[in-house]
């Protein structure tokens, strides 16, 4: 059936998943979005969303109550945020969006959609226990400006993010 | 005197070795003594991404190290504060840290929410205090106009800083450049973030925020940015070479790390002791400024 050009990129009720809401706010850390009245006021600070319009969390607030589970683990721009917590600090509702986002991605995570970059971290800290090789250059360096050798216990951490789990996540292909 | 575990995070020692070098000096020549830990690993903050439970479990890790040797934290990278000190919130919750110490018991440590954690600064305005700074400035830093730059998670998520600064409205590291000698400049866009956390992810997204600020900047007749926190540094400083290449704009704003500036203030040697040789853009006109009269 030809679609009417009125519905394109309209929301069907068909294809919205009403267990998606209940499941995000299962964590704790989402349990919060039930205050948000999309006011947009986190939008509005955000300053990803200055430089890219479609990352907006008051949307993806939305979208998840909404149900739009394969759209918001999908979206490449959930892995866009900064970190900068100005939408939880402006939020006249208190929702911590920042922590609704983790527990977001955490399930994109799993869902096979995790960006190769922070997989590789996890990766590197499993052998280091830091984000970067501890290598003879770097040791080197260190000792020309009388620094002391930098160690630290990648064998510890290993073992403690595969009790999380996270040796199991996969990266984006 | 007061005693802390430097925690030195991933980035700091191994890319920006200046911020450690001044880190060290400034703390030695103030009588805060760092005591340099083998089994620290990464803070988590990325893990987060992946994995709540597994950025938490790393920084429960560190917290507990610090708890065994009785020490607070002492944190160079804001990005390492926020992640060390919203987990130390977080473990106030006893079922938390109950579930949280089942896990790091397989590597023979437990966590009982003794250790605390503190960036640089904070301890600077905290445990020594602006006077106490004032009073040991032996190089007049008057000269020098430079924009301040707090870092987000230095101040953020604010449930995690016990109130000892206002994330809106910042004023610790004014008063921390004040107390150096130096006029920290009041500008638009000082809480804008450095973009830093999403530069793994997208290679176009900090450079903009980077640009947004030094294009507030360029007419501020500034002499330099002071950040407080090494991704921020990069930021600011690598990519603004970056952004002069790629786009063709002149921006030479030098960007020092807090610990260098207050070095510089405290009579430190530029090169051996505050490492500022190994910032990438030249500092010899913010030096000359600062009364060195020294080329590096």
């Amino acid at each position: 059936m030809k679609q009417d050009k009125s519905e394109q990129g309209a929301v069907r009720i068909a294809d919205l998943d009403p267990d998606f809401k209940s499941e995000v706010m299962k964590h704790e850390e989402a349990q919060g979005l039930n205050a948000c009245f999309a006011c947009g006021t986190c939008t509005a600070g955000c300053p990803v969303h200055e430089i890219f319009p479609e990352y907006s969390p008051r949307k993806l607030a939305k979208m998840v109550k909404l149900g739009m589970r394969k759209e918001v683990l999908s979206n490449p721009h959930i892995w866009y945020c900064v970190t900068c917590h100005t939408c939880e600090q402006r939020c006249p509702q208190n929702v911590k969006f920042f922590n609704i986002l983790n527990v977001l991605k955490n399930m994109a995570a799993k869902k096979g959609y995790a960006p190769s970059p922070w997989v590789e971290q996890t990766q590197q800290i499993m052998q280091t226990g830091l984000i970067f090789p501890l290598d003879e250059a770097l040791a080197k360096k260190r000792k020309s400006f009388s620094l002391p050798t930098l160690k630290s216990n990648g064998k510890k951490a290993k073992i403690l993010i595969e009790l999380a789990g996270l040796d199991k996540i996969k990266s984006k292909k | 005197m007061d005693r802390y575990a430097l925690f030195l995070g991933c980035t700091t020692p191994t890319q920006v070795i200046q911020y450690e070098l001044s880190s060290r000096w400034i703390c030695k020549h103030l009588g805060i003594e760092l005591v340099d830990i083998d089994d620290f690993v990464c803070c988590g903050i990325n893990q987060v991404n992946l994995s709540q439970e597994s950025g938490l479990l790393l920084a429960a890790m560190n917290l507990a190290i610090a708890e065994a040797k009785g020490l607070d934290i002492l944190t160079l990278c804001a990005a390492c504060t926020g992640a060390l000190a919203e987990a130390v919130e977080k473990l106030k919750d006893q079922e938390t840290r109950d579930r949280v110490n089942r896990k790091l018991k397989t590597i023979k440590l437990e966590y009982n929410g003794k250790t605390r954690v503190k960036h640089i600064s904070r301890v600077l305005y905290e445990d020594v205090g602006i006077d106490a700074i004032k009073r040991k400035i032996k190089r007049d830093l008057s000269n020098l106009r430079v924009a301040p730059h707090y870092g987000c998670h230095y101040l953020k998520p604010e449930s995690a800083f016990e109130g000892f600064d206002d994330p809106d409205n910042p004023k610790t590291l004014h008063q921390l450049i004040s107390a150096a000698g130096a006029y920290p400049v009041q500008y638009e866009t000082l809480n804008l973030c450095c973009g830093g956390k999403s530069f793994p992810i997208s290679k176009e997204l900090a450079p903009s925020l980077v640009q947004k600020k030094l294009d507030n900047l360029k007419n501020k007749k500034i002499d330099g940015i002071i950040v407080q926190c090494q991704t921020c540094y990069l930021m600011y400083n690598d990519q603004q070479k970056v952004i002069n290449e790629q786009f063709r704009k002149q921006y030479n704003i030098p960007v020092l790390l807090y610990p260098q500036l207050l070095g510089l203030a405290l009579g430190g040697e530029p090169q051996s002791d505050l490492g500022l040789d190994l910032n990438a853009i030249s500092l010899n006109n913010l030096l000359t400024q600062a009364g060195t009269n020294r080329k590096i």
